[in-house]
């Protein structure tokens, strides 16, 4: 017996479709031109707005880029502008956050996935969103007004009963209680809330298949956590860790209100200092000539790091889709 | 047409050969219910699995056959709401008493499932060891052993013995499969739930893990669920057929050796179901 195959029925092709929807046919309306124009639009906008920043601060890496660098001290409003200080303030302000962050985070998300009974899950992991959306400016005023009164009068004596207290801290600084310390904590307190919630994603979507996999071969539940889920996840809570740290990086106001302010190299954790987003916010009002480039070079040098930052997550994140694609 | 596509079906089906006399229970269900936050998912399940035999649980999708399976290693304890009635014994203990440790009882009953779910962080040897290492075997020289012999009877060393430190993800799915037997083999369990292991799997890689099957049961009691019936009456001896009821729960139908089931069952809608009428 033959087969006969039916004739294929009228249909259109996509390459038909694509040629009608690009045809000069009479589909061009004006909400056609209105899309092009909006996309177009944006485009100018990105460019110029990198463009005149990069533009504005190139007076600045043309002649300074040393100082601007490795300098300490930024003497208003004639230069010599150093931006050791916000450099050396944003690094430690971020690492110090995002180590408390992600420690505390870790556990979080783990006892939101695996502890907390089904029920309460999803009202913890809304309300940790929800944290995560709060304006920086009201944690800034919280970390201000609340937390460095009781920093001052419990935290900080009990610090300086410590060994070697003086050599790490100093001496508390400033009378209200701004610090590099404070503004690591109310950071790592703010960037939390995002490393929950991308965490917690991350950890959720291990597939069930392999925790019962393990479960069936006789591992406790700790064991399923800490030898299947967490390796499983490892690189989603790398990119976690990356997106937290772009945030605490870039964060400018709850910083600016409780890092102190002040331009000058500093190791010693209790006193003032300021990073460079925080610097810019407050410096920009009175600058003028060669410091608004220095401002901007800094901005500059905000925007590439924050920039690698997220691609780096991004990058991890498409990884730990291709690790899960496999299972 | 209807008598010739009988004739079509009712080959007679005859059990595998090489299956020992019936000897001792390996497992007792006794009225055995499965049940989520109070609604009945498959119940009055009485029968005996006999060592060194495989037993197949057939049944059209909804009656409870994989629930059942999951009550035999207490997969069940995690899901909440679900409640297990009736008995169940392992060599004559109930696997749901108070003093037994869980853990315990799955490295004495593991299992397969229908997915090949290898972890994909490790390479092909922590695989086959995981299970060792998550119970504190620690001695390489155990554990190069246990990969060997394991890796060996899920037919699996052949290929991999020159890569074990590779990924188990770069392995084709049915050797994933065979990698998850080994797994569970290493264990040196008494018995192996089977959870549809070829259904994702390629019709000779599916060969394969039934080949497989026939030789495993020399050391290690079977149960296999499945929902092809040419599975079935290959490689299983005994044969446990359930069915959705009309309060849409699962019970048991009929249990008895496979050729039973196939030739000549007591329930007409074991031989309906058998013969393709419906599922």
């Amino acid at each position: 017996m033959s087969i006969v195959i039916p004739p294929p029925p009228d249909f259109t092709t996509h390459e038909e479709e694509a040629a009608e929807f690009n045809s000069a046919a009479s589909s061009r309306t004006w909400y056609h031109y209105l899309l092009i124009f909006a996309a177009l639009l944006f485009g100018a906008v990105s460019v110029g707005f990198v463009g005149t920043i990069v533009w504005n601060s190139a007076p600045e890496w043309a002649h300074h880029t040393g100082t601007l660098l490795g300098g300490n001290g930024w003497q208003s409003p004639l230069g010599p502008f150093g931006g050791l200080a916000m450099i050396v303030g944003t690094l430690e302000t971020s690492v110090i956050a995002l180590v408390i962050a992600v420690v505390i985070g870790l556990g979080t998300s783990i006892s939101i996935v695996f502890l907390i009974p089904r029920r309460f899950r999803n009202v913890v992991a809304t309300f940790v969103e929800l944290l995560a959306a709060v304006p920086s400016v009201v944690y800034g005023l919280w970390g201000f007004l609340v937390l460095a009164p009781w920093m001052l009068k419990t935290v900080i004596p009990w610090l300086n009963s410590w060994p070697f207290a003086k050599e790490l801290f100093g001496n508390v600084g400033q009378e209200d209680g701004q610090s590099l310390l404070l503004a690591s904590i109310v950071l790592a307190v703010m960037i939390l809330p995002t490393f929950v919630a991308i965490s917690r994603e991350v950890i959720s979507v291990v597939p069930n298949d392999l925790i019962e996999a393990s479960l069936s071969l006789g591992a406790t539940r700790w064991q399923v956590i800490r030898e299947v889920v967490l390796p499983t996840a490892k690189i989603g809570l790398f990119g976690a860790t990356f997106l937290a740290l772009a945030r605490a990086t870039g964060e400018t106001v709850a910083v600016a209100l409780v890092a102190g302010g002040v331009a000058n190299v500093q190791f010693h954790l209790l006193y003032p200092g300021t990073s460079i987003a925080a610097w810019i916010a407050t410096e920009f009002g009175e600058a003028q000539g060669n410091e608004v480039a220095a401002l901007m070079a800094l901005g500059v040098l905000l925007m590439l790091v924050n920039f690698g930052l997220s691609l780096i997550s991004r990058w991890l994140v498409s990884r730990q889709r291709k690790v899960l694609a496999v299972v | 047409m209807d008598q010739e596509f009988m004739a079509q079906v009712e080959t007679k089906v005859t059990a595998p050969t090489e299956t020992p006399e019936r000897g001792a229970s390996a497992m007792q269900l006794k009225n055995v219910a499965v049940s989520f936050h109070g609604r009945t998912a498959v119940r009055d399940c009485t029968f005996n699995i006999t060592k060194n035999r495989v037993t197949s649980l057939i049944g059209p999708s909804g009656s409870g056959k994989t629930t059942l399976l999951r009550a035999l290693n207490r997969l069940h304890d995690l899901t909440p709401g679900a409640k297990v009635a009736g008995q169940i014994l392992l060599e004559g203990t109930d696997i749901y008493r108070g003093d037994i440790t869980v853990t315990e009882l799955r490295t004495r009953v593991g299992m397969v499932f229908q997915r090949p779910n290898p972890f994909p962080t490790m390479s092909i040897y922590e695989n086959a060891v995981s299970g060792l290492r998550f119970n504190g075997v620690k001695k390489k020289a155990l554990l190069d052993e246990a990969a060997e012999t394991s890796l060996k009877s899920a037919a699996l060393w052949d290929s991999v013995q020159n890569r074990l430190k590779v990924a188990a993800s770069n392995l084709s799915g049915g050797e994933q499969q065979r990698l998850c037997i080994a797994r569970a083999l290493a264990m040196d369990p008494e018995v192996l739930l089977m959870d549809e292991p070829t259904s994702a799997l390629d019709p000779i890689a599916t060969l394969k893990i039934e080949e497989l099957m026939t030789e495993l049961k020399k050391r290690v009691t079977v149960i296999i669920v499945t929902h092809n019936m040419q599975q079935a009456a290959r490689i299983s001896d005994d044969c446990a057929f359930l069915l959705m009821g009309e309060d849409r729960a699962g019970e048991l139908i009929e249990f008895d050796t496979t050729e039973k089931i196939f030739n000549n069952p007591i329930d007409p809608r074991t031989l309906d179901y058998t013969l393709g009428r419906f599922g």
